[in-house]
């Protein structure tokens, strides 16, 4: 007789999710759903009648952790609805940004995994925040890795977490010659801690992988070894970057793409009849609560050639490097391989910009409402803005963002587990669910706590 | 280092009204030039994995937080706030970054302000532009507080008497031609 454990809120990724999950006798996973609570509405909306310049800045506050990826495929959106082509000296600029977020993105996700995972040759779990060694020491090197992707992003975006110098047409300046060999410097120094890093996290996931069962919150757990496998397929658009053109990007076509409603997918209203208190971080919802992920699930499905695909490290490296492992160690390894790849075209990149060459279009037509879109290659997946332009202005905007693509992909993915390590498998697809407001209330009955009011 | 002596970081997201406090108050501060050890940063709803997880303590000796606040004021009032005063949990962002509380943890290292300013309007999880009339107008003094706090006299750059005398938006208080 099936039953059904509710984990909410999912934690150690970015953003607000649930997962709901029915289970057998054996506590295996029949059909798994994960999906996002957190509403975010009305983007396409308040972007109509906005300036093509307005539209990228509105999209990089969608989300606190990519918005270098929105900002770009918004950018370039535009660029391709009014037909502008950009200086390559603004491209390799765009290129370095982004790469510079990803190296980020990587060393972050290191840490969010990292506690799941054991320290090789004995039966500890890893605290990246412990003071002993030898965690200490990586710590340190991802904090680094992690600075200079920062460091770097901000040279050439102009700002490290919502970069000022892009803009449609190009970049608003081009970088000083010093400024184009501390990027240079910072990759070089990046480039062997990469290496070490994505060495001592592919021994790690192989040294979990090799484990016949695994511990979570004091449960033990039969660990399968097709964990996180799918038959879903994959979707890249660019092996680093992106892309804005069907001829140069053949795997992207708008015409197979489909987004249906979650209602479509997903399991309907249930009631949960399974709880575990021992699950970490305060135990898995109460027996008795009633859940609807048709109708909580805030996103709708893509689909491509009428299926979920998968998007992120994997894909890029399955589609353009023909990388073939499976699961959740697979994707959590493709995502390692990625951080010496990711320096090295970024060294190419800041090799080929020429810090004299002009970075702004000679000329930025209005745009005649023609249909444009770009694929940005965002850490966690593809990321593709769909824009309209018409007398500088912008008439239609969407946003298809990575995890969207993910969400029925990662629930295909669940069937088979055991519902302890569903978190496991959602974590290698690195999610980041779109995000809310955070104010800071300051006491929950509103009464004035502050010391000291100013004015 | 990526981060100097002394950090400002601008919280929030415009999409939601007033949410968008804190990065209009760095926008306006990039009309100010500041000291080499100061660096001013839009940190919108990244500050927690950008900013507070990557500062160095032995680097970043300040550390001052723009936000808006929910304390049952007046909208547009401004408080400084210390981590003590936060209840656990209070600073997470939206992210369920469950594993430290990044402010608590390099508190004692670091000098950490908040300034909060009460909020008349946030919209989330509806997308609204642009701020209240009383947040607006919030922006002025919440910059002359920040520059109290990093010891910057700016007395001779934002003239507050006459800001005072027009009421005006943050932009008509900063321009040239109001001056």
């Amino acid at each position: 007789m099936s039953k059904v454990v509710e984990i909410s809120p999912t934690t150690r990724h970015e953003g607000h999710s649930k997962m709901v999950l029915k289970v057998n006798d054996q506590g295996i996973i029949e059909t798994g759903n994960w999906c996002s609570i957190t509403p975010v509405r009305g983007v396409e909306k308040l972007a109509v009648g906005k300036t093509p310049e307005q539209v990228p800045k509105i999209a990089s506050r969608v989300c606190g952790i990519c918005p270098i990826a929105h900002n770009l495929a918004a950018t370039e959106a535009m660029e391709a609805s009014i037909k502008c082509e950009i200086p390559k000296d603004a491209l390799m600029l765009r290129h370095i940004l982004q790469l510079a977020n990803r190296l980020h993105s990587i060393a972050l996700h290191d840490i969010l995994i990292l506690p799941d995972l054991y320290l090789p040759g004995t039966e500890v779990k890893i605290n990246p925040f412990t003071a002993e060694e030898p965690v200490r020491t990586v710590a340190k090197r991802i904090q680094r890795l992690r600075e200079i992707g920062q460091t770097i992003g901000q040279i050439a975006g102009g700002d490290c977490i919502h970069p000022r110098n892009t803009r449609v047409g190009g970049m608003y300046r081009n970088c000083s010659d010093q400024a184009k060999i501390k990027m240079y410097d910072l990759a070089k120094e990046a480039l062997p801690l990469a290496k070490a890093q994505m060495d001592l996290m592919i021994a790690i996931l192989r040294n979990y992988q090799a484990r016949e069962s695994v511990d979570v919150g004091g449960m033990k757990v039969a660990l399968p070894k097709t964990l996180g496998y799918h038959n879903q397929g994959y979707l890249a658009t660019h092996a680093f970057y992106g892309s804005s053109s069907l001829e140069e990007c053949p795997s992207w076509d708008i015409e197979r793409f489909k987004e249906v409603r979650p209602w479509d997918w997903y399991m309907g209203e249930m009631e949960v009849s399974l709880e575990e208190p021992r699950y970490p971080i305060g135990g898995t919802t109460k027996i008795g609560t009633k859940t609807n992920p048709q109708m909580e699930a805030c996103t709708g499905i893509p689909m491509y050639d009428g299926q979920p695909v998968e998007v992120g490290p994997r894909a890029r490296l399955a589609v353009y490097k023909g990388y073939d492992e499976k699961g959740t160690v697979g994707q959590n390894i493709a995502r390692e391989m990625e951080y010496t790849d990711c320096l090295y075209e970024m060294i190419d990149c800041i090799d080929a910009l020429n810090p004299n060459g002009k970075v702004v279009a000679d000329y930025i037509p209005d745009g005649d409402g023609a249909l444009g879109w770009a694929s940005n290659e965002a850490p966690r997946g593809t990321d593709v803005h769909i824009a309209r332009v018409k007398d500088w202005k912008v008439q239609y905007f969407s946003m298809l963002v990575p995890t969207t693509w993910n969400f029925a992909t990662c629930s295909a993915a669940l069937t088979g587990a055991p519902w302890q390590l569903a978190e496991v498998i959602m974590r290698g697809y690195d999610p980041c669910v779109s995000c809310a407001t955070h104010m800071i209330v300051v006491d929950e009955d509103n009464k004035v706590v502050a010391q000291k009011l100013i004015q | 280092m990526l981060f100097p002596e002394i950090v400002i970081a601008g919280c929030g997201n415009p999409l939601f009204a007033d949410d968008g406090f804190g990065p209009a108050v760095i926008e306006e501060m990039h009309n100010l030039s500041l000291p080499d050890n100061v660096m001013i940063i839009d940190a919108g709803l990244g500050g927690p994995h950008f900013i507070f997880t990557l500062l160095d303590p032995e680097v970043t000796k300040k550390l001052i937080i723009v936000d808006i606040a929910d304390y049952g004021a007046e909208p547009g009032s401004i408080t400084k706030l210390r981590v003590e005063d936060l209840p656990p949990g209070a600073y997470r962002d939206a992210h369920s970054w469950d594993l430290a509380e990044p402010l608590q943890r390099i508190k004692d290292r670091v000098d950490i302000t908040i300034i909060g300013v009460q909020p008349a309007r946030v919209t989330a999880p509806e997308f609204e532009e642009g701020l209240s009339d009383e947040l607006q107008k919030a922006i002025p003094k919440t910059i002359r507080v920040i520059l109290e706090t990093i010891g910057v006299d700016y007395g001779t750059t934002i003239n507050l008497q006459e800001e005072r005398r027009q009421r005006g938006t943050a932009e008509t208080c900063s321009s040239p031609e109001s001056r």
